[in-house]
């Protein structure tokens, strides 16, 4: 586990694309710039997608680990707005 | 902005998914089409797509202008108005789909003509406005009165296969005046045998006229601004010409000569 | 003279001619449907026939389309 504060979450396990991105992109949406932001995602196309599409709209992935369910937890670090 | 955003439901969400994830609309400009006004005149073929695809959008408010009632020869292209719909106000009849696809927008039906007398009160209560009446007597009324008000605008026109639209933002960008001076003489308008038009046209220019609106109110991409876009669909030629405003310009210029509106007389069969 | 009409090149053997003559050429089916860009400035109907093209105008037809129901 990081030593990594975050600033909000959002589990995603079980949300299929895009609405992932979706709920992604809503929790983005509140924070500031320079804020963290935990997501947990499902294996396979979520964990494929959602970083991806996270950096492309100016976002930073801090960091991306497998759980111990074989899910997947990102930090996103907020960028620009 | 985080109090209004935590009010999208999670129904909402899903509705607006498709908006939230394209990069230059997002939650933010979700968030902006809720609470933006637009008023769309004319619920014909072009006020059709327009009117449904912005209450798809989630346009929290829009108010729709017509003093028709929905005849059958309107559905070859009307397509908000159904073949059991026929005899009804057309503004009704329009409400009724809007509502149908998007419980959540407020939509205001304005069963009336547009005159000089009451459309600068009428358009003053909104963000934007979509002209897509059938003749140039309201087109003009519309342009000036926008300038008038200062109210971003869409004008748009179709013919047989052809369809042309404008976007307007007063102030900055060339009006319709600033194009086409006045409205042509009244028996050079097509006569109405020579003044069919293929159905899909009409969805064509109109949702080019929805587009323009989306990108108005969420401030995605560049609009049609000091631009003519025009296309001829029976080749399917898509031309722009640029536009500049006009010194001389009878309403938008440095001396405008146009003070107060006034109806120009009506020639039109209704295309 | 050289003048192009919507973006495309049209050659003439004259070195100028009004509107009017232009939109003959062009088979303009009804010149009052058609307002008249000259480099950017939009001409006065009423002065078709006083205004003269040169070498190198750029000229854009922008055609009335009075239709929406
Ligand atoms: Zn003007």
């Amino acid at each position: 586990m990081s030593t990594i504060t975050t600033d909000a979450s959002r589990d995603c396990r079980n949300v299929g694309c895009p609405m992932n991105m979706v709920y992604t992109k809503v929790e983005l949406a509140k924070l500031s710039p320079g804020q963290v932001l935990e997501v947990i995602l499902d294996d396979g196309p979520p964990i494929n997608n959602v970083p991806k599409s996270v950096v492309l709209e100016g976002h930073a992935i801090l960091e991306k680990s497998r759980c111990d369910d074989g899910t997947w937890r990102i930090l996103i670090r907020c960028g620009k707005k | 902005m985080v109090k209004k955003m935590i009010d999208f439901t999670e129904e909402q969400l899903e509705r607006y998914s498709r908006h939230i994830l394209l990069a230059d609309v997002g939650v933010e400009g979700q968030i902006r089409l809720s609470s933006a006004r637009v008023l769309i005149i004319g619920a014909g073929g072009l006020g059709a797509p327009v009117a449904l695809y912005l209450a798809a959008a989630g346009v929290g408010t829009i108010g729709i202008v017509d003093n028709d009632i929905v005849e059958v020869s309107n559905l070859q292209r009307q397509v908000c108005h159904f073949h059991n719909n026929i005899g009804k106000a057309k503004v009704e009849s329009a409400r009724e789909k809007m509502k149908a696809i998007n419980p959540d927008i407020t939509v205001i039906p304005l069963e009336k003509y547009l005159v000089a007398d009451n459309i600068r009160e009428i358009i003053r209560d909104y963000d934007f406005v979509v002209e897509g009446s059938d003749n140039f007597p309201t087109k003009f009324l519309v342009n000036d009165a926008c300038v008038m008000e200062s109210i971003p605008f869409s004008i748009g026109g179709i013919l047989r296969f052809d369809g042309q639209a404008m976007t307007i933002v007063p102030g900055e960008s060339a009006c319709y005046r600033c194009a086409f001076r006045n409205p042509p003489p009244p028996d050079a308008v097509p006569s109405c045998s020579e003044a069919g038009v293929l159905g899909a046209i009409a969805g064509m220019l109109g949702t080019i006229q929805a587009a323009e609106t989306l990108k108005f109110i969420t401030g995605a991409g560049s609009l049609l601004t000091d631009t003519l876009l025009s296309f001829d669909a029976k080749n399917m030629d898509f031309h722009k010409v640029r536009l500049q405003r006009q010194d001389d310009c009878a309403i938008c210029g440095k001396e405008p000569s146009i003070r107060t509106l006034v109806d120009y007389e009506q020639t039109t069969c209704g295309i | 003279m050289h003048i192009t009409v919507n973006g495309e090149n049209k050659e003439f053997d004259t070195s100028s001619l009004p509107i009017t003559t232009l939109l003959e050429v062009a088979k303009v089916e009804s010149p009052d449907m058609v307002s008249v860009q000259v480099n950017g400035k939009v001409i006065d109907r009423t002065l078709y026939a006083d205004t003269l093209l040169r070498d190198n105008d750029e000229v854009d037809f922008l055609y009335f389309m009075g239709g929406g129901a």
